[in-house]
């Protein structure tokens, strides 16, 4: 994935696709943009920076995952088998980028609306997590296995996401992190990222 | 600190330095009763105390196991933890949790002839050595699990394995001398000066290194000058100098050259154990992510 800073706006419909699209339990987020204030007064201008799971070549999640739970599918998606997490958080304190998020009873309890109980939509979607496992970006494995985008991909009304297979030259996500000099986050990490940024 | 040193944010939608919170008091026992367990058992093996191993083996059982279960999301499926040893530490430390276990105990039986004859005799400096083996392993891994974690600068350092060793081995010093008073220290002045150098000598390691820790981490990434910071000047600067410093190593140090009864090896003891669980606790609670990435730090302008 590649995220085109020039073009973000800031405004995080990309994180509500997210958890549309997944589900999340309130106070779980797989996608978020985080905003900045950058200048002085008065030359002062708001950045947006967005983040997910950076989908690591070199992923430290997996290689610390004591039961192997978290794994690399063959095109490069990293999962998480929430069947065989054991909750230890060795992963939460491996990865750089805090991308991954203890899913607690509490966030499978309380729902957003009608005084905390659970809508039937919400009981219906919650149904996928397991309390006491780990959670994380999946680039939507679903959407992608059946052909389509990321549901933040989609959404993104400035078109700051692009998503496609880093492998293939002719991709518009290869050929934008070639042209613009794409630059992954906190390199010195050495987890050898698959998100891009470009500015 | 400079201007551009990043905020310290919770769960906003900023970019900044944020705490870990996923490891917490219950690892932090876990970690300090298997590194007291196994160093006890180290120390009272090599003073051929019977009773001291039993109640190492014992801790690190009950106490390490306690703690790790009481901390996972899963516990019933804590059994899956070892299938990964070619690349996680966690696998690694359960692998040598049940070796420890295991044979320390088959040794244990066998020495006080409770074996009925299924383990042979001669076998028993093997069980003995694969036990302590895995005792080394264990004081060390947890140390292991801790470095590999690049995300949290405080914790990224080599000198953690080196500082769980010293800890345990001083540990399991301290409370042999206590436990192991009458059989091993009174009445041979011969241990009690051994164990007293022992236990200043890995005093003064124990405080080079943890200097040496703060030090690396105050001049390391941001998350790791902001640890560093909290742990000095910050909230946690009135547990960490008072507890750790203060109690763990400078009691200890200044009542050690005069110890001889079983109530000062006790307070010594005390002491050493508190600075350690405090040390175990506060280190956690200062493991900071450094930025995933700040404009602010850029020179170009968006």
């Amino acid at each position: 994935m590649v995220f085109d800073l020039r073009r973000c706006i800031g405004c995080n419909a990309c994180a509500v696709a997210c958890k549309q699209e997944n589900s999340l339990p309130h106070d779980v987020f797989f996608t978020k943009t985080l905003s900045e204030e950058v200048g002085e007064f008065p030359q002062v201008s708001r950045v947006y920076l967005p983040t997910l799971c950076n989908h690591c070549e070199d992923a430290p999640c997996e290689w610390v995952c004591p039961t192997g739970a978290t794994y690399t599918r063959p095109d490069g998606i990293v999962m998480v088998n929430e069947q065989t997490c054991i909750g230890c958080g060795s992963c939460i304190v491996a990865c750089p980028y805090d991308a991954r998020t203890l899913i607690e009873p509490g966030h499978l309890e309380a729902g957003l609306f009608m005084d905390g109980e659970l809508t039937p939509f919400e009981r219906q979607g919650l149904g996928r997590f397991v309390a006491g496992t780990v959670a994380k970006c999946t680039f939507c494995h679903e959407r992608v296995d059946a052909g389509l985008q990321p549901a933040c991909v989609t959404t993104c009304p400035a078109d700051a996401r692009i998503f496609g297979d880093l492998d293939d030259a002719q991709s518009p996500a290869r050929q934008l992190i070639q042209e613009r000099d794409g630059r992954v986050p906190l390199p010195e990490k050495n987890t050898r990222p698959k998100v891009f940024y470009i500015d | 600190m400079s201007a551009l040193h990043p905020p310290v944010v919770g769960d906003e939608f900023r970019p900044g330095l944020r705490f870990q919170r996923n490891w917490g008091w219950s690892m932090a026992t876990a970690f300090f009763f298997g590194e007291i367990g196994a160093g006890l058992f180290l120390a009272s093996l090599y003073f051929g105390f019977v009773p001291g191993m039993w109640t190492g083996v014992l801790v690190t059982a009950v106490g390490k196991t306690t703690g790790h279960l009481l901390h996972l999301g899963q516990p019933l499926r804590a059994w899956r933890a070892i299938t990964r040893v070619n690349s996680s530490w966690v696998s690694r430390g359960l692998l040598a949790i049940i070796l420890y276990t295991g044979f320390g105990i088959l040794y244990l039986l066998s020495l006080a002839d409770l074996s009925f004859g299924l383990f042979p005799k001669a076998l028993e400096p093997w069980a003995a050595g694969i036990a302590a083996a895995a005792a080394i392993v264990i004081t060390l891994y947890q140390g292991f699990a801790m470095s590999h974690s690049a995300a949290i600068a405080l914790w990224s350092s080599g000198l953690m394995p080196v500082i769980g060793f010293t800890y345990a081995l001083l540990s399991g010093v301290a409370l042999l001398a206590v436990l192991g008073y009458d059989a091993v220290i009174a009445g041979r002045p011969g241990n009690l000066s051994l164990v007293k150098t022992l236990e200043f000598v890995l005093l003064l390691f124990a405080l080079v290194q943890m200097l040496s820790l703060i030090h690396s981490a105050r001049y390391g990434s941001k998350g790791g000058q902001e640890s560093a910071a909290l742990l000095t000047r910050g909230n946690l600067a009135k547990w960490f100098f008072p507890l750790v410093f203060a109690v763990g190593y400078f009691v200890p140090m200044l009542m050690i050259p005069y110890a001889g009864s079983s109530a000062s090896l006790q307070i010594i003891a005390l002491a050493v154990m508190a600075g350690y669980y405090a040390f175990r606790v506060l280190v956690f609670r200062a493991g900071m992510y450094d930025p995933m990435q700040s404009f602010k730090s850029r020179k170009r302008r968006f």
